[in-house]
């Protein structure tokens, strides 16, 4: 993907160009730990790394983590297959056909407007606690990014190809799977990147406020006995879920994408 | 264009399906001469007048044309004189305001399943193989047929690339075997080597006569470059304000020499004819 001359390292160091990403946060991370431990840092307000790894171990062991980190995902998923089904059905669908898109646009990018956080309380009256508001408010948070990317990439397809395909008598199906949907395939993608990250930020907000499972609950349990160690665990948690879920819709793009030359990785000619 | 041996195709995965064995040293013999025979004659076309305008601006007016089957024929002119909208409302993309224009007899409405269009950029779809490009608009059954055409413009061993690794010249040869592949009876080539640099240019013109020869389809050629007209057409129609000007046919043995007098001559004759005739404000 480099836009880059490549440099070639001696073969012993090559590592360290493919995980120089990782360098920056071990570096942290080892200071934080020698902070925590000489006493510069209180562990009331921050414990030290290898505290929270022993919360984690204990957790974990007592299987409270995994389950808590099952349900979240779960949520998470559930929300982003709804919301995200609902945002590249509208996407395409307005994005496509000027009637539905004059009909529909104005309501959509009304509601867009409000903060879907704000809902939190409207929520609660109308779900309960249960899982029905968590996932209603993740499908709302991922529905905006696939719709405004899923809309834009399709206005974005490229009329001289679309000409072409007259040319060819492609019927309007034929014009759609293989000429409108492919160009905006790529700006779809980004759209799911986007959502991916208001998922997760959705489900945090929504977790600390009104759940009685998952991370954000484990949290907001940890935070009244002063547990500082599951507070910060559960924080590191969400990142990395963050930063898996980010990693599959990288390599989706890689797979889906590999005609583009800026997502080729290597290409026998 | 040279022809590379066939085996080396044969090894490929996916495209092995049995087919005609070629001989790699004769090119002009290729399985379309086994087709049935309406493939190998040209369309014969008849313009009635013509006309075209863009809100004020007239860009054609009354014009009268009669295109014989299998004709070459090139339209040059200043830019603006209207002969890209002309061939675009040969092709059907775009209405005439008045006026008839007949295929082989018939008023068509759109565009025409006969005719196929080449532009000026190549127009692939670059989330598709070169292959697969080619194959754009057939049946599962006709698949085959693209790789033969692949092959007749030299570019079998490429049929799985992307589009985006080809040079200029190769992608307007993709586009040239996607056209062929469906066997028209008119093909419309809108200055198609405009882009490309003078060598491969040579290359390509080259390519589009003989192919042009072995199938017997009508061309209509629109170019800026009045010597390729002269090279390549069997008539040259020069138009100005949307009129016709200058008809000439042009009866020099085939295959024609760049150094030829009487073509060098010619050319200069009609670009001294655009060059003194009036512009319009």
């Amino acid at each position: 993907m480099s836009q880059f001359p490549h440099y070639q390292l001696p073969k012993g160091l090559r590592w360290i160009k493919s995980s120089s990403g990782w360098l920056l946060p071990i570096f942290l991370i080892a200071f934080w730990e020698i902070a925590a431990r000489n006493g510069w840092i209180a562990s009331k307000i921050l414990p030290a790394p290898l505290d929270i790894i022993h919360a984690a171990v204990n957790l974990s062991l007592s299987g409270n983590m995994t389950q808590n980190i099952l349900i979240s995902t779960k949520r998470a998923a559930i929300g982003l297959l709804i919301g995200g089904s609902i945002g590249l059905t509208f996407g395409l669908l307005n994005g496509v056909f000027k009637p539905a898109d004059r009909f529909l646009d104005t309501t959509i990018q009304m509601i867009r407007n409000v903060p879907h956080l704000a809902l939190i309380p409207l929520v609660i009256i109308w779900f309960g606690i249960g899982e029905e508001g968590k996932i209603f408010l993740v499908a709302l948070g991922v529905f905006f990014p696939i719709y405004v990317n899923t809309y834009h990439g399709i206005k974005m397809a490229d009329p001289q190809l679309l000409e072409m395909g007259r040319v060819y008598n492609l019927n309007p199906w034929q014009l759609f799977t293989q000429i409108i949907f492919p160009s905006a395939l790529p700006s779809i993608l980004v759209g799911l990147r986007y959502a991916l990250g208001f998922m997760w930020l959705t489900l945090i907000v929504a977790e600390t406020i009104a759940t009685t499972s998952g991370i954000g609950y484990m949290a907001m349990n940890a935070r009244e006995f002063m547990q500082t160690d599951v507070v910060v665990l559960a924080i590191l948690i969400y990142a990395l879920l963050g930063k898996l879920a980010d990693s599959a819709a990288h390599l989706l793009e890689l797979k889906l994408l590999q005609w583009h030359p800026n997502f080729r990785r290597t290409k026998n000619a | 264009m040279p022809i590379p041996n066939i085996n080396i195709l044969k090894a490929g995965p996916s495209y092995s399906r049995p087919e005609p064995t070629l001989n790699p040293r004769k090119p002009k013999m290729t399985v379309f001469e086994i087709k049935p025979s309406n493939t190998l004659s040209g369309i014969e076309i008849e313009i009635k007048n013509l006309s075209k305008s863009f809100g004020d601006i007239k860009v054609l007016e009354n014009l009268n044309l009669d295109i014989k089957p299998g004709v070459f024929v090139a339209i040059v002119g200043r830019s603006g004189c209207g002969k890209s909208t002309l061939l675009r409302l040969i092709s059907g993309l775009d209405r005439a305001d008045t006026g008839t224009i007949t295929s082989d007899g018939k008023a068509h409405q759109s565009i025409d399943g006969d005719a196929r269009f080449m532009f000026q950029e190549a127009r692939l779809l670059p989330w598709r193989s070169v292959i697969d490009n080619v194959r754009l608009g057939l049946k599962k059954f006709q698949f085959p047929k693209a790789l033969n055409s692949l092959r007749e413009v030299g570019l079998e061993t490429r049929a799985n690339e992307w589009p985006s690794v080809l040079s200029g010249g190769q992608r307007q040869r993709v586009a040239l075997a996607r056209s062929l592949v469906h066997e028209p009876r008119l093909l419309l080539l809108d200055e198609p080597l405009g882009a490309l640099d003078a060598l491969t240019r040579i290359e390509m013109q080259n390519l589009i006569e003989r192919l042009w020869q072995e199938h017997g389809f009508t061309s209509i050629l629109v170019t800026h470059d009045i010597f390729e007209a002269v090279t390549l057409a069997d008539r040259v129609i020069l138009l100005n304000e949307g009129k016709i000007d200058l008809d000439l046919e042009i009866n020099l043995p085939r295959p024609r020499q760049r150094t030829d007098v009487e073509l060098n001559r010619l050319s200069e004759e009609i670009l001294e004819r655009i060059l003194t005739s009036p512009i319009a404000s």
